[in-house]
């Protein structure tokens, strides 16, 4: 073989190698693209919550209820539900409404005031906060107020209205959050629906003096509901 | 007129030179192997070397995650995770052009058209065991050139990229091979030096080596995926409303009045720190007015999310918050970026303490940027990063990070890291923004708190 020769076999099997790989490399990758092209791509979407307790029917019951309290547009209701609206739109006894916010049992809060009283104490303050900064996907944050079955009915029902209103109007004045409108829904039972039994002592409380069943109807219970309508 | 050589190989007539046959003075005597064979066995091992680095390079132009080689040893060593190899691989400096083609022409491919073209010269002059003093001066010139890149690419990755790659040592140490063994040849080269030195034989042989070059960036070029042109010009998705009513958003240093982007990031997320030092690293960022908005992949205060995938990331996301001011007055846009470039710099040692200990990592949040003291973990940053995280549900975005969205339209995935330039400055082009005009937000993607 002739030194011309030997150059330029050597120079096209140098040159032919890299380019054969360069090639097929090439080609690979392009099928590749094609084949993930056409394929289905599944990405989760970010969501609001919609927790395991959402089922239908609580489903359909909250939707009724915050419909009532004009969280939803069309909903037909207006800020705050009457006790007895809130008892129509459940169309619930008081034990089956109260059995809807159990699993709520590790997010709520309930919060305590004084026989006659409506002013939240520093403990209440920390305990709505905390119950308003833990959101995380949820919707629509309830306030359930009731007071205990002392005094007149009347007096009652404007008492635990009073108790939410003060619950919403903290959380107006610390976040200034224009969200409230939409996803704050107040419900004032006063003494005549849904009176909370003993066992709600054991939930997160803001105070933690002993607890009777007349203590802890004087109060308002704070939670976000992880459900998505 | 052909004589048998000393080898009883057919050679041309000593007289001819051994290259192209022209008249030329009497034949160089035979010489020593060994030194050109170490410059053959070099050049070949760089070019292995450089050849696993290109196809690990073209594997991702199919715009998928691939595992990457990462070995001293050529071939060796694939992984899929974060490494020296696969932090190069996806820096700006692994290729060249990657505003014009989709992840640019990778300069790894240059390097084994060099060291093909090395070995070729090597190996011939073996082959033909002999060679003039001109023959192995100029392959030690050529020798030169994969060693000063060597150099180059050494100190861009340590200073730059800040990480090291070991099929890229594998081709600074071929590089240091057969610079060492080209000088050696010619130093043991008995041949008489070049009194007249031909000129034309050195540009032939110069032109050679641009050939190397030329044929295989041609065929890259003509062969390499392209992909969907319209997903560059237009993205994937687009946001219900880029608006941030809840002033989620956190300013990042970028071009002032550029087009307005948004970075979807979580602190402690590799792949976050790693977009974010290529998108640094571009000139096209000084194109963007880029603010963040905090995604962060951990459930304790992220329900999309069934685990924390990067512990303590709503901390540092809180830390983050804090640092930037949670009123309605301007964002500290300095504050908040050193806080940031912190837990990008500390991403692994945060994790693992979040994980082993959450408040502890506060408390070093806290004692690293006092500021964040009394706001770190408060209802109100709480409920602010809820806020960041609903902005998200608000325009239904993919529970992912990282994003970036220019203008409403969302970059594709795939095009976030070999792409990321090529992408970026199509969809920054007068015919990119004209197809992101008319594309319409998601129909999924509903208003928040709207059932």
């Amino acid at each position: 073989m002739t030194s011309a020769s030997r150059t330029v076999t050597a120079f096209m099997v140098a040159l032919l190698v890299p380019v054969v790989l360069v090639t097929a490399w090439a080609g690979a990758a392009g099928r590749r693209l094609r084949e993930s092209s056409s394929a289905t791509k599944d990405v989760a979407v970010a969501s609001a919550s919609n927790d395991s307790y959402c089922t239908p029917t609580l489903k359909a019951i909250i939707r009724r209820v915050a419909g009532a309290c004009g969280l939803i547009e069309g909903g037909g209701g207006g800020r705050g539900c009457q006790p007895m609206e809130a008892k129509k739109v459940a169309a619930l006894s008081g034990d089956d409404f109260n059995a809807l916010f159990k699993p709520l049992s590790k997010r709520a809060e309930i919060i305590q005031f004084d026989l006659g009283k409506a002013e939240l104490d520093p403990e209440a303050i920390a305990a709505v906060e905390k119950a308003w900064s833990d959101q995380r996907g949820a919707s629509f944050f309830f306030v359930v107020s009731r007071a205990s079955p002392d005094g007149a009915a009347d007096f009652n029902e404007t008492l635990s209205r009073d108790r939410a209103k003060a619950v919403l109007g903290h959380l107006g004045e610390k976040f200034k959050d224009e969200d409230l409108k939409n996803q704050v829904g107040l419900l004032w039972l006063g003494e005549q629906y849904a009176q909370l039994g003993d066992e709600f002592c054991g939930w997160n409380r803001s105070r933690t003096a002993a607890c009777t069943a007349q203590d802890i109807n004087r109060s308002a219970f704070v939670a976000w509901i992880d459900c998505a309508l | 007129m052909r004589t048998p050589d000393e080898t009883g190989l057919e050679t041309a007539d000593p007289s001819k030179s051994l290259d192209d046959g022209q008249l030329e003075a009497p034949s160089p005597p035979a010489f020593e192997r060994g030194p050109l064979v170490l410059t053959g066995v070099g050049a070949l091992v760089g070019a292995i070397f450089a050849g696993v680095s290109t196809s690990d390079f073209m594997a991702h132009l199919d715009r998928q995650v691939h595992a990457i080689h990462c070995s001293f040893i050529p071939g060796a060593g694939r992984e899929l995770g974060e490494s020296g190899c696969k932090a190069v691989m996806l820096s700006p400096y692994s290729s060249f052009f990657r505003e014009s083609f989709w992840g640019g022409v990778p300069v790894s491919l240059w390097a084994l058209a060099t060291f093909a073209f090395l070995a070729y010269r090597a190996w011939l002059l073996v082959w033909n065991q002999r060679a003039s003093r001109a023959e192995t001066g100029f392959l030690w010139l050529a020798t030169a050139l994969p060693v000063a890149m060597s150099v180059l690419y050494g100190v861009l990755s340590v200073a730059k990229v800040g990480a090291t790659c070991k099929v890229c040592v594998g081709i600074y140490v071929s590089s240091a091979l057969v610079f060492a063994g080209a000088a050696w040849a010619h130093r043991k080269n008995p041949a008489p030096p070049d009194l007249s030195p031909d000129f034309g034989r050195l540009a032939r042989w110069f032109a050679e080596g641009v050939a190397f070059v030329l044929v295989l960036t041609l065929t890259y070029l003509a062969t390499a995926p392209s992909g969907d042109p319209k997903a560059a010009l237009q993205g994937c998705g687009t946001l219900v409303s880029g608006d941030d009513p809840a002033q989620v958003m956190l300013p990042l240093p970028s071009g002032k009045g550029g087009e307005p982007a948004i970075e979807v990031l979580d602190p402690l997320c590799p792949a976050c720190k790693a977009f974010d030092e290529r998108l640094s690293a571009s000139d096209l960022k000084r194109r963007l007015e880029l603010k963040a908005v905090l995604f962060p992949l951990d459930n304790t205060c992220n329900w999309m999310v069934t685990e924390a995938l990067h512990p303590g990331a709503c901390a540092v996301s809180e830390a983050l918050l804090c640092a930037a001011g949670l009123g309605s007055g301007p964002k500290d846009e300095k504050a908040a970026t050193e806080l940031l470039a912190w837990a990008f710099k500390n991403q692994e040692s945060l994790r693992a303490l979040a994980a082993k200990d959450e408040p502890a990592l506060r408390q070093k949040l806290e004692t690293n940027f006092p500021a964040v003291k009394g706001c770190l973990g408060s209802a109100l940053v709480k409920n602010k990063l809820t806020k960041s995280l609903r902005w998200a549900v608000a325009n239904a975005i993919p529970v992912l990070t990282p994003q970036l969205f220019v203008g409403n339209s969302r970059m594709c995935d795939e095009d976030s890291d070999l792409g990321l330039e090529f992408t970026l400055s199509k969809m920054l082009s007068k015919a990119g923004q004209k197809a992101r005009e008319k594309v319409k937000a998601s129909p999924r993607a509903a208003k928040e708190g709207t059932p």
